[in-house]
């Protein structure tokens, strides 16, 4: 697995006054964790955006900060949520001879025959499984493969996940992590307008139609 | 469509719409959504127009979840009408839609046909919107 990297420094500037680096084309961010105190770091949008891109949540990623080298995970990553850029991000130092707990994320591949053969609907219940592995072991993401779905009520669980030994799966053995299910029967047009209320109920009366009433 | 099956008034005074959503920005339960670009007043006729689209073009596949319901009553003078004597009749129902906000999710479906679906609802719209997703996908988008 590649090695990322994100080069970054100390930042001395908090609060408000962070925007104005973020014009700067600067993402401010702060490290904390394993014998670390809780570090306001800033690094360069575009390079960390780069890396973080392709990084999963359970992906190890270095923090070079003034020299230091730092193994973290992403805990949170905060987006414009209309841009889609990144407004700053938290990363955890992790001790790489302990054993931490984490989300590792789900990846459906193949395509179910269900789905054409039978007009099933894959409903994946399950996005994130949580894992307890040294962080140096764990996976980017788990490939659930569900051409095996051939029938609506086949399902996929967390115990049929293969995962290596020096991982251990904290969820529940029986949780359903993807379902086939069957289509919502279509309802006709017509069917629909008969439902509709033409005007809603009125709970208070204005002043006048209360006059109205007593009169 | 969508109304209110209670509501306490009759009639409300307009409201403005500045700023952002402070909620329903980020998708929820789909793994594609319909974003909005621009604030505006989304009729209840416009949801209804934009699920039917959505449906016919998934094609009895997958699901959809509407995250924004019409619960502002909009008023009109009838025509020809002298202005006072109060407030008009109330025509149809809004929701008041701020940019960012996720109006439609889709869940259960291959991403080009997601994709595909969701455009043809954004054309029910009166107001810009944009497809997004929520991991990397056709979209170029990443949640």
């Amino acid at each position: 697995m590649e090695k990322l990297v994100i080069q970054a420094t100390r930042r001395s500037v908090t609060g408000k006054k962070v925007g104005a680096l973020r014009r700067e084309g600067k993402l401010p961010g702060v490290l904390y964790g394993y014998q670390t105190e809780s570090t306001p770091i800033l690094m360069e949008l575009r390079d960390a955006s780069r890396v973080l891109a392709h990084a999963s949540s359970s992906q190890l990623i270095t923090i070079n900060l003034d020299g230091k080298e730092f193994a973290t995970l992403v805990r949170e990553k905060q987006r414009d949520f209309i841009k889609g850029t990144l407004l700053h991000v938290d990363f955890q130092v992790v001790s790489l001879t302990e054993k931490i707990r984490t989300n590792v994320g789900i990846e459906l591949s193949g395509t179910s025959p269900a789905v054409k053969d039978y007009n099933g609907v894959i409903v994946q219940e399950l996005d994130e499984i949580e894992v307890e592995a040294l962080p140096q072991e764990l996976p980017d993401k788990f490939v659930v493969d569900i051409s095996g779905l051939a029938k609506i009520g086949d399902a996929i669980f967390v115990r049929d996940l293969t995962v290596p030994s020096s991982v251990e799966i904290l969820n529940d053995p029986n949780e359903v992590i993807v379902i086939v299910t069957g289509a919502a029967p279509e309802i006709s047009e017509e069917e629909e307008t008969a439902e509709e209320i033409s005007e809603p109920e009125v709970i208070e009366r204005g002043k006048k139609e209360e006059v109205d009433i007593e009169d | 469509m969508l109304m209110p099956k209670r509501v306490k008034w009759r009639k409300q005074q307009r409201g403005r719409m500045k700023g952002k959503a402070l909620r329903g920005a980020e998708l929820i339960y789909g793994e594609f959504g319909l974003q909005a670009l621009e604030p505006g007043w989304v009729t209840a006729r416009q949801i209804e127009a934009a699920r039917r689209a959505l449906v016919r073009s998934m094609r009895r596949r997958g699901k959809v979840w509407i995250r924004i319901f019409p619960d502002k009553p909009y008023t009109q003078k009838p025509p020809e009408t002298r202005m006072g004597k109060g407030k008009g009749n109330v025509e149809y129902w809004v929701a008041v839609v701020r940019p960012g906000r996720i109006m439609f999710e889709l869940g259960g479906l291959p991403a080009d046909v997601a994709v595909q679906a969701l455009r043809q609802a954004s054309y029910k719209f009166a107001i810009k919107t944009k497809v997004v997703a929520r991991h990397e996908s056709a979209t170029g988008e990443a949640a």
